[in-house]
């Protein structure tokens, strides 16, 4: 069974940098997963998914029902089919990695549906691979919907700020009420940290890996929408998430 | 009947550091703010405690509200007594200036649907009652999905620079088109992170741009040490940014000649 893995945090902090950056270490193959409606982690490894004509979790499941409504097999249920348009329409398969994206949904209403079809697939598509690698959007509502309920390791990447402290407390609660099981819980700080908030969140008590250092070329390449899988080896980034990633036995 | 102004972005952009000091700077006399995030930072850079001056969030009032009805027949329906909770004053703090309600975090599973649909619920019936309705977004898309403010008169989308903000606005727009939010005004506000040459991306949207939020050590010390931001100093970069925004976009800021357009 695939170690499952999750990166969690508030916005901006970095989740996306480093589940991008994690991925070109782990051992393969990976099936790296992307929750966040605002999608990014495809574009942060220079894959356009309309390009390579690939659908979003979203689009899959319209396609499901469109197709029922046209009058498809009605023997199957729309979440059989479903499950076969993810095999076949959604999983990008990249050199190591795999990759499966949730899509932007543009009719009313919350992200439960989705989220709740993505939860039963992904424990059969785990099967296949070394490590579920699960980037997820900003805040805290997808916790509440408990989409992976035995995590490995989960990462909380934070930003300086006192809010990141009353983030983690929110985290842990929210986790233990929904009934989320880990086995490892840990703190990463972002680009923006420095000495001083460093010791701040050393003493949160839980366990803290390091930081990710400020990379300039990060900055860049996310401007240009070029690949953090050509970042040089010896960027800082690349460099800090390594370690982390070392310290964390992930390697 | 109240402006309706709402303010997105991706994480992390500055949406609450705006809205404090949008609410700070702006001249209306009545103001309503609502924090839609689960995460809710904005009564704390406001200097709001909001447990201490014993103010439910509506996520704490809807789970009271369902723990009291587990063990009572309760004819009521949820929405009234979240009502009659919202006039006995236990759900909105007042303050001189604003008044100021929150999402709160929920512990349960499930999504925020029915705290969003409460809050909605609230808007309709007390917007009346202001002459500007600020809303703070969570981080992300989904909440436009939940169509929280249907109709909305200024929409700022605070952005990042990098090429996922340029996709960030194509997505808003994809999304309040399909679940038909209107809006009259679509403004971008860069934050701190821009710089001459990126803010030129931003002229080159098509959208209105609105200028951008300097870069301000006040800020970031400020929010590390979970002080209010309300008492940033007025001259400080954030704060004039805050106020040239706003004139631009048409508002009435205080402390206009300290701008010096």
């Amino acid at each position: 069974m695939a170690r499952k893995i999750v990166s969690t945090g508030r916005g901006g902090a970095g989740k996306s940098t480093f589940v991008a950056l994690m991925s070109r270490y782990l051992k393969p193959p990976s099936l790296l997963i992307d929750l966040d409606p605002d999608l990014s982690l495809a574009d942060m490894l220079g894959i356009d998914l309309a390009k390579q004509g690939k659908r979003t979790v979203v689009e899959a499941l319209y396609d499901a029902v469109k197709e029922r409504q046209r009058g498809g097999s009605p023997i199957t249920p729309v979440e059989d089919r479903f499950k076969g348009l993810i095999w076949g329409d959604c999983l990008y398969e990249g050199k190591g990695f795999d990759i499966l994206t949730l899509g932007t949904k543009d009719m009313e209403g919350c992200y439960c549906y989705p989220d709740h079809l993505l939860r039963k697939t992904i424990s059969q598509l785990a099967k296949n691979y070394t490590n579920v690698v699960v980037d997820s959007p900003a805040g805290l509502e997808h916790l509440n919907r408990n989409i992976i309920s035995e995590v490995d390791d989960l990462f909380i990447i934070l930003d300086p700020s006192e809010k990141s402290l009353t983030h983690i407390k929110k985290v842990k609660v929210i986790l233990r009420e929904v009934g989320t099981m880990y086995d490892h819980f840990y703190l990463v700080g972002n680009y923006m940290f420095d000495e001083e908030s460093e010791k701040y969140f050393k003493d949160a008590g839980e366990i803290y890996l390091g930081r990710i250092d400020y990379d300039k070329n990060v900055e860049e390449y996310n401007l240009r929408g070029e690949s953090l899988h050509k970042l040089p080896e010896d960027s800082p980034a690349c460099r800090s998430v390594r370690k982390i990633i070392e310290k964390a036995r992930l390697t | 009947m109240g402006r309706i102004t709402v303010i997105t972005g991706r994480g992390g952009a500055g949406k609450s550091t705006f809205v404090t000091l949008f609410a700070r700077f702006i001249n209306p006399k009545s103001i309503l703010l609502i924090d839609l995030d689960p995460d809710g930072s904005l009564a704390k850079m406001l200097g709001v405690d909001l447990e201490k001056e014993s103010k439910l969030t509506i996520s704490d009032a809807l789970s009271n509200i369902i723990a009291k009805g587990k063990d009572s027949k309760g004819k009521d329906n949820i929405p009234d007594l979240l009502r009659r909770m919202m006039e006995e004053g236990k759900i909105a703090y007042r303050d001189k200036k604003f008044d100021l309600i929150t999402l709160g975090t929920k512990f349960t599973p499930g999504c925020y649907c029915l705290p969003d649909e409460m809050i909605k619920e609230t808007i309709r019936n007390i917007h009346k009652n202001y002459e500007l309705i600020l809303v703070d977004s969570p981080a992300g898309l989904e909440h436009l999905n939940r169509k929280v403010t249907p109709d909305i008169d200024d929409l700022f989308v605070v952005l990042d620079p990098s090429e996922k903000s340029v996709k960030h606005i194509e997505r808003i727009k994809y999304v309040a088109r399909g679940v038909k939010i209107s809006y009259t005004h679509l403004y971008l506000i860069g934050n701190y992170r821009f710089t001459g040459e990126t803010e030129e991306y931003l002229r080159n949207t098509g959208e209105t741009y609105q200028g951008k939020i300097d870069y301000d050590p006040y800020v970031r010390e400020y929010n590390l040490k979970g002080r209010s931001l309300l008492e940033l100093p007025e001259d400080s970069p954030a704060s004039i940014s805050v106020r040239k925004i706003l004139l631009n976009a048409g508002y009435q800021v205080t402390c206009q000649q300290a701008v010096g357009r």
